[in-house]
């Protein structure tokens, strides 16, 4: 059972301020159960997909100069006038 | 001049001279206004740039200069791919003036054949539902009765395409967000297998599933779009590199021989009773048209629900990490906010299904529960591929109903997630093995609302799956949108 501590500790790691947790923990008990018939499936192999791709067939990685209709990219920031992109403090 | 014609009737009007493309794209936007109040399959409208385009193509051919295979043809876009100049809010507040600074790939190759962006096209947030009511701009509605839901995520894109609001139109299907949409509307919709269309533009939900896919009112326009975006794009590694098939032609080729498989799993008990009686009334066509059916069981396809929304909503939690508004977002003044309180604040401005799903997401790959769910999910869609692999030794193209009920009312089902992800169980064997599959219109039910049938393919197998759909097609008869 999900229980209010940890829907709200949830969203703390997805960082999302929960205005209403309790709308949330009965949805996500019922999906999270409906979730648990996974660990009774019998698998025949322990096996899962992979998709390996060589280095020879990722394009390069090369600098390209970034131009949209004459702008580059930094114009398209939220950003102050003096060209920074403005955070709260970290600390 | 009929705006519900297919594609390849556009293009020979067009072509021979009898319409013009200002005249089309006129039109259609007249559509539009006349029919949007009752649909919203808009989110954005671009009719001023869409007739100063129609126009100057228009130019081109009367002076006979080279001009795009699409020949200004109305398109709609899913407003989680992005368009340069023109907003991408992926239907969430928090994207609600974000403009991109380039094209999506799909969306710039249908530009150089001179296609013309009318529009983006309404979805649930960031793709993440199936019925387009939780997008932040409101819902789409069904054109065959406004009062029930269109599908989704792509409902926009299929409402726009069945009110006559475009001609063709773009969507995602991360878990039968084309289908679905196509299947609730009475249109086509196809589900490239993952590979084949780039995703370079495409606002990520669930990389490893998602793709995207076109919206059309025929199987032949659906092909001829295909034409145009598939084939391997240097900036989105996971598509393939192989040459370029021509879906066109030899699309009335027939199914003479093919052998199809009615998957037992997606025709059972929770399948409405209309719904079932037009697939078996297909079923019975493709063999009058001379296929070979034969049922075929899919064991892990009772398990796909659980696994795909387990690996869905673990993709998703990750992929939306980045809006931090920051970067890019709404306005929201940084004072006397703390990093994470501030961030978290502008956060909670998603809606409650993609924080449902970012919570799940962050609870399947937690410590302790990583094993329990994400990794057993990872192992379910590995059996669903080799239980596809192996079906695919012994029939051409599998079929089931797309959708198993019937269009259902607005609201009606909002605050029930789980049955709403119930609704996807036909849909999402195709994103978790990715194969290709297509929706398309079969039968109008008794009460007036869409039946849609699927028929999937192997991966790569677009030719023969639209092939077959074509021949199906070419033996339905549906009266047209009472819009």
């Amino acid at each position: 059972m999900v229980d209010r501590k940890e829907i709200e500790h949830l969203g703390d790691l997805v960082k999302v301020d929960l205005q209403d947790p309790e709308k949330y923990i009965l949805q996500v008990d019922q999906i999270l159960n409906y979730f648990e018939r996974l660990d009774k499936v019998e698998h025949d192999s322990d096996k899962t997909l992979r998709k390996e791709i060589s280095y020879d067939d990722l394009r390069e990685d090369k600098y390209e100069k970034f131009q949209s209709d004459g702008k580059p990219l930094i114009d398209y920031l939220k950003k102050d006038q003096n060209n920074f992109v403005r955070a709260p403090q970290m600390i | 001049m009929k705006l519900g014609i297919s594609a390849t009737e556009y293009l020979s009007l067009v072509r021979s001279g009898e319409i013009s493309v200002e005249e089309f794209v006129a039109k259609t936007i007249d559509r539009i206004q006349a029919v949007e109040n009752k649909v919203h399959a808009y989110i954005t409208i671009d009719s001023e740039n869409a007739l100063n385009k129609a126009k100057l193509i228009d130019k081109k051919i009367r002076a006979k200069e080279k001009t795009g295979m699409l020949l200004g043809m109305p398109v709609s876009i899913k407003d989680n791919i992005c368009t340069a100049r023109l907003r991408t809010t992926c239907a969430s507040g928090l994207l609600e003036n974000f403009v991109a600074p380039y094209d999506a790939t799909v969306v710039s190759r249908l530009k150089q054949q001179d296609s013309i962006i009318i529009g983006k096209a309404n979805l649930d947030e960031f793709a993440m539902g199936s019925t387009t009511e939780f997008s932040h701009f409101g819902p789409s509605k069904n054109p065959w009765n406004p009062e029930y839901v269109p599908g989704g995520s792509s409902g926009g894109s299929g409402v726009s395409v069945s009110s006559l609001e475009c001609m063709v139109s773009l969507g995602s299907d991360t878990g039968g967000s084309v289908r679905s949409p196509a299947s609730f509307c009475s249109v086509v919709g196809l589900k490239p297998t993952y590979g084949l269309v780039s995703r370079y533009g495409l606002v990520s939900y669930a990389n490893s599933i998602e793709q995207v896919g076109p919206i059309a009112r025929k199987v032949e326009d659906i092909a001829l779009v295909m034409n145009v975006i598939a084939g391997h794009d240097p900036h989105d590694d996971t598509t393939v590199k192989k040459t370029n098939e021509d879906y066109v032609a030899g699309i009335d080729t027939g199914i003479k021989g093919k052998k199809i498989g009615l998957v037992q799993q997606m025709t059972g008990d929770g399948v409405d009773k209309e719904i079932l009686a037009a697939t078996n009334k297909a079923v019975s066509k493709l063999q009058d048209l001379g296929a070979e059916c034969m049922p075929v069981s899919l064991g892990a396809v009772e398990h796909s629900v659980a696994a795909y929304y387990t690996i869905a909503s673990a993709e998703a939690s990750s992929n939306l990490a980045r809006y931090d508004n920051l970067r890019y977002g709404f306005d929201f003044g940084t004072e006397g906010y703390e990093f994470k309180a501030y961030v978290s604040k502008v956060r909670s401005n998603f809606g409650p299904e993609v924080t449902r799903r970012m919570l799940l997401g962050a609870f399947v790959l937690s410590a302790g529960y990583y094993g329990k769910y994400y990794l057993k999910a990872q192992k379910v869609r590995t059996m669903m591929k080799s239980q596809i692999d192996e079906a695919f030794k012994k029939v051409d193209l599998l079929v089931a109903p797309t959708m198993p009920i019937l269009p259902f009312k607005l609201g009606e089902k909002i605050d029930d997630p789980l049955k709403l992800y119930l609704l996807d169980i036909n849909t999402i064997t195709a994103n978790l093995t990715g194969i290709p599959a297509i929706s398309i219109p079969i039968e109008i039910s008794s009460a007036g609302l869409p039946i849609g049938i699927q028929l999937f393919a192997n991966s790569f197998q677009e030719k023969s799956l639209l092939q077959a759909a074509y021949s199906l097609q070419q033996t339905v008869n549906l009266p047209e949108v009472p819009l």
